[in-house]
C-alpha cells in the first residue's frame, strides 16, 4: 500500500500540467477566478474544450477511444481532472460528457450513439438536465411532466425547474411520465430532445448570488420523436439511477476545492489574520477535512483501478464534498470581513470588472458563498444522501 | 498508488481479529475497579501469545530478530487492538520504544533489546509525551550523565522492565534507556481512564552511562519526533477500530430497542445520526491511512499527514463517542455497557502524544502556507 504515483503516471501528470500551463489563456484563468456560479459559463468552457479537442484529443477525458476519448486508465483520468481543476481550467458541458454520454454508451442505440456522441466530443452540443419539477425535488419519482405517444412522436406537456444553463443548451435529457399505473418509478421514461423544438419556453431564475444559472423550462405540446427515447418506455428510472452512480466527488471536485482553499489561505496570510483564533481553528479543521476526503477519493480510485466496486461511497462523497466546499466559501467570507459589503450586480464578474486582481477577487466572495449553498441541495440533498447511505451502508 | 490490502494483509487482519475476539477477555483483563493488578499472570500469558504470533517482532528488521513488516501491518494489528480493547503495552514497547531503538540505537543497544522485545521478554515504556514535551534533564557527570525530572501517567510503566527517557542535554534531546528498578527511579502505579496501567515516574539523580544514551546521540529530536508520529499513526488505527465497534454496537442496539411500538432505528433523526457516525468512522479511517502511509515520508510530509490525522480522528472520535451515548439513552451513561469503555479509550487517544487541539495548532502552522494548502496527497516517487 502506498500513495506513490507510478513513473509513467508522474510523466503523464507532468505532460498534463505543462500543456495546461502553456495553453490555458490568461483571460480564462482570470475569468475562472472571478466565476461566482458553481458551474462556469459554457462560453468560457467551450474555448478550452476546443483547444483540448483539437490539439490533444482530451475533450472527453472519461471516454473510451472508440468515441473520441483518450481511453485513459482511472489514474490518468484522476490526474487529468486534478491538474485541470487545480490550474483553474474551466469545465464544459459536464451534463453531456459526464452524464448523458456514459448513459448513451451503456443504454443507447447505435443510431443514438452516432448521432449524439461525436458532437459532445467536439463541443458542438451543450446539454442540460431536465429532472426536477416544481412539485418534484427530492421526491423525483413523483414527477408529472407528461409524454403521450402520438405516432412516432411523444407530445410533452409540463414544467421542469432548476435546469442549469437551459438558456445556453441546445439539447436536453429529461425524465417524463409515460404511465400513471403501477409503481411511480415504473411510469418514467428517459428522453432526449432539442431545445429549439416549438413549444419550449425558458424563464430565468436569478440566484441570490446574482448569477443566472438556473431556469424554468415549460413544455407546451412539444412534439419529440420517440427515436430520442433511451432504453424502454417506462424504464427511465433505471437509466436515471445508472447516471446517478457516476462520481459524486472525484478529482474535479478535490482539485477545485484545494485551489479555492489555497486561495483563501493566501487571503488569510495577506491580511495577517492567520493568528486570529477562530480563523486559524477553522483553517485547520477545513484543511484536515479536505485531506480526509481526498483520501476517500484516492481510496475509490484505488478500488476502480483494481476492479473493485466502491459501493455506496458515492453518496458519502457527495455529502461531505458539498459541505466542505461550502465551508471553504464560508472561511473566505470570514477572512474578507467588511470587504464583502460592496456588491457588483453585473454577471459575469469578469466582464463587468476592471480592477486590480486583489480587489476583483474580493467581489466574488459573497456571491460565491450564497451560490454555494446550492451544493448541499442539488443532485440529491444531503438529507437524501443520508437516506441512501442509511439503506445501503447500514441496512436501515 | 495502491490502497488495496493484499492477501497477507487480509490474513493478518482476520487472524488478529479472531484471536483477540476469542481470547482477549475484557473483564478478565480489566477486572473490577478495585482490582489493582491481580491480572499480571493473565497479561503475561497474553503477551507470550502475542510473541508466539510474531506480533512483537513484526516491525523489526530481520537482523534484529524481526519480521521486517511496516506501518501497514502495524496499523492492521492496531485496528484489531482498538476493536478488542487490548490494554497490553504494544504501542509503547514495540512501536514507540522498539521503533526508536531500531532507528537510532547502536548495534549493541539493538542486539540487547530488539530480540528480547520480539520474544516477549522485555517491555519498555516511554517517559515522554508529544514531540518536544520533555520533562527530564540530563546533566553531564564524569563519563555519563545524571537524570532528574518527573512525569505523570507514563503509560504502561508498571508493566515495563525498562524506561526510555527523552532528556534535555544542553539544547538537544537525547534518549536514555534505564531499568525501572534503577537507583533513584520511583514509580507510583495507577490505572488509566480506559483501564490501562500507568505510573507517575520520578527520577532523582539517576546515574547513567554513555552506553545508555541511544545511538550516543546528544540530539535525537528528529528521531524522537518520527517515532512519536509513527505511534500516533498506529494509535489512530486503534481509534478507528474502537469507533468501528461503537458504530456497529450502536447500530445493532437501535435495531432491537423499541419505543413507540417500533425499533428506534426507524426514526429518521436516529437513522441520520447513525449515518453521520458511520461517515465519521470512514473519514477517520481515510485520514488514518494518510498518516500510516506517510509515516516514513520526508519530515514535512509526515508532519502534515500525522497532525492532520490526529486532529481529524480526534474530532471524529468525540463525535462518535458522544452520539453513541446519546443514542443508547440513559443506559449509555452507565458503567454497565462496553460502549462506555470504548468512549474512554477514545478519550485516551485524544489526550495521548498531543491533544486534538495541540495537533490542530501544529497542522494550522503547516497549512498556513498557500503552496502547502494547495498541494494534493498523491506523491511522486522522487518526492
Amino acid at each position: 500500500m502506498d500513495l506513490n504515483l507510478a513513473p509513467e503516471d508522474v510523466a503523464f501528470a507532468e505532460e498534463v500540467r505543462s500543456f495546461i500551463d502553456a495553453n490555458l489563456p490568461d483571460a480564462t484563468r482570470r475569468a475562472m477566478t472571478l466565476t461566482t456560479a458553481f458551474l462556469n459559463e459554457p462560453e468560457l468552457g467551450y474555448e478550452w474544450h476546443k483547444i483540448l479537442h483539437e490539439q490533444k484529443g482530451w475533450s472527453v477525458p472519461s471516454w473510451p477511444d472508440e468515441w473520441g476519448g483518450p481511453g485513459w486508465t482511472p489514474v490518468q483520468k484522476y490526474i487529468f481532472d486534478l491538474e485541470s481543476a487545480r490550474a483553474g481550467a474551466p469545465v464544459y458541458n459536464g451534463q453531456g460528457s459526464r452524464m448523458v454520454g456514459p448513459v448513451l454508451m451503456h443504454f443507447g442505440t447505435q443510431e443514438q450513439k452516432d448521432k449524439y456522441l461525436p458532437s459532445i466530443c467536439s463541443g458542438e452540443d451543450h446539454w442540460c438536465q431536465g429532472y426536477s419539477e416544481p412539485g418534484s425535488g427530492s421526491d423525483l419519482a413523483s414527477l408529472k411532466t407528461k409524454a403521450v405517444a402520438d405516432g412516432d412522436d411523444y407530445i410533452i406537456n409540463g414544467q421542469k425547474i432548476w435546469t442549469s444553463f437551459a438558456h445556453k443548451s441546445n439539447r436536453m435529457f429529461a425524465l417524463v411520465r409515460t404511465s400513471s399505473e403501477g409503481k411511480r418509478q415504473e411510469g418514467i421514461t428517459f428522453i432526449l430532445l432539442d431545445m429549439d423544438t416549438p413549444g419550449i419556453t425558458i424563464r430565468p431564475i436569478i440566484g441570490n448570488g446574482g448569477d443566472h444559472e438556473f431556469n424554468e423550462v415549460f413544455f407546451d405540446d412539444v412534439r419529440v420523436p420517440q427515436s430520442g427515447r433511451v432504453g424502454e418506455e417506462n424504464k427511465g428510472w433505471d437509466v436515471a439511477k445508472y447516471l446517478l452512480e457516476f462520481e459524486r466527488g472525484g478529482a474535479l471536485v478535490a482539485g477545485r476545492v484545494r485551489a479555492q482553499f489555497a486561495k483563501v489561505v493566501r487571503l488569510i496570510c495577506d491580511r495577517g489574520i492567520g493568528q486570529d483564533a477562530h480563523i486559524r481553528a477553522r483553517m485547520a479543521e477545513i484543511g484536515a477535512d479536505l485531506d480526509t476526503m481526498e483520501m476517500v477519493d484516492i481510496r475509490v480510485l484505488s478500488d476502480l483501478q483494481s476492479g473493485a466496486n466502491p459501493g455506496a461511497i458515492s453518496s458519502m462523497l457527495k455529502m461531505r464534498w458539498s459541505s466542505i466546499r461550502q465551508e471553504v466559501s464560508e472561511l473566505a467570507l470570514d477572512a474578507a470581513g467588511e470587504d464583502i459589503l460592496k456588491w457588483e450586480p453585473e454577471r459575469p464578474l469578469y466582464d463587468a470588472l476592471q480592477l486590480p486582481p486583489d480587489e476583483e477577487e474580493l467581489l466574488g466572495i459573497a456571491p460565491r458563498y450564497l451560490n454555494f449553498r446550492a451544493y448541499t441541495i442539488l443532485g440529491g440533498t444531503n438529507e437524501i444522501q443520508a437516506e441512501i447511505l442509511g439503506k445501503r451502508m447500514l441496512g436501515l | 498508488m495502491d490502497l488495496q490490502r493484499d492477501t497477507e494483509h487480509t490474513l493478518l487482519a482476520d487472524s488478529a481479529e479472531r484471536m483477540l475476539s476469542e481470547n482477549y477477555d475484557f473483564s478478565a483483563r480489566h477486572g473490577s475497579q478495585a482490582d489493582q493488578g491481580n491480572d499480571t499472570a493473565w497479561a503475561d500469558d497474553m503477551w507470550r501469545q502475542f510473541a508466539q504470533l510474531g506480533w512483537l517482532a513484526l516491525p523489526f528488521a530481520e537482523e534484529d530478530g524481526g519480521l521486517g513488516a511496516g506501518m501497514v501491518e502495524i496499523s492492521i494489528l492496531a485496528e484489531a487492538f482498538g476493536r478488542n480493547m487490548v490494554a497490553e503495552p504494544y504501542m509503547t514497547t514495540v512501536v514507540l520504544s522498539g521503533g526508536l531503538i531500531a532507528a537510532i540505537g547502536t548495534p549493541e543497544q539493538r542486539a540487547d533489546t530488539l530480540p528480547a522485545i520480539g520474544e516477549g521478554a522485555l517491555r519498555i515504556a516511554f517517559m515522554g509525551g508529544a514531540a518536544g514535551d520533555i520533562s527530564v534533564d540530563a546533566a553531564p557527570s564524569g563519563d555519563g550523565y545524571v537524570l532528574s525530572g518527573a512525569r505523570k501517567s507514563v503509560i504502561d510503566a508498571p508493566m515495563a522492565g525498562r524506561l526510555l527517557v527523552p532528556a534535555r542535554i544542553g539544547d538537544g534531546a537525547g534518549v536514555f534507556m534505564i531499568d525501572c528498578d534503577a537507583t533513584g527511579v520511583t514509580l507510583r502505579p495507577h490505572r488509566t481512564l480506559d483501564g490501562g496501567r500507568a505510573a507517575d515516574v520520578e527520577l532523582t539523580g539517576v546515574n547513567v552511562s554513555r552506553a545508555q544514551l541511544l545511538g550516543g546521540l546528544e540530539d535525537a529530536s528528529g528521531a524522537i519526533g518520527a517515532a512519536i508520529d509513527r505511534t500516533i499513526a498506529a494509535l489512530s488505527s486503534d481509534a478507528v477500530g474502537a469507533m468501528g465497534k461503537l458504530v456497529e454496537e450502536t447500530l445493532e442496539y437501535t435495531k432491537t430497542r423499541e419505543q413507540f411500538g417500533q425499533p428506534i432505528s426507524k426514526f429518521q433523526v436516529l437513522a441520520h445520526r447513525l449515518v453521520d457516525m458511520k461517515v465519521s468512522e470512514e473519514e477517520a479511517r481515510a485520514v488514518t491511512t494518510l498518516a500510516v502511509l506517510s509515516a516514513d515520508a520526508p519530515t514535512d510530509m509526515r508532519r502534515r499527514a500525522v497532525s492532520s490525522a490526529k486532529s481529524k480522528v480526534g474530532r471524529c472520535a468525540r463525535f462518535v463517542g458522544q452520539n453513541a451515548v446519546q443514542t443508547y439513552g440513559a443506559i449509555g451513561t452507565t458503567a454497565d455497557l462496553t460502549i462506555g469503555n470504548y468512549v474512554k479509550r477514545l478519550m485516551v487517544y485524544e489526550a495521548s502524544y498531543g491533544s486534538t487541539a495541540h495537533h490542530a495548532e501544529l497542522y494550522a502552522a503547516i497549512i498556513a502556507d498557500p503552496d502547502t494548502a494547495g498541494a494534493g496527497l498523491l506523491l511522486s516517487p522522487a518526492a
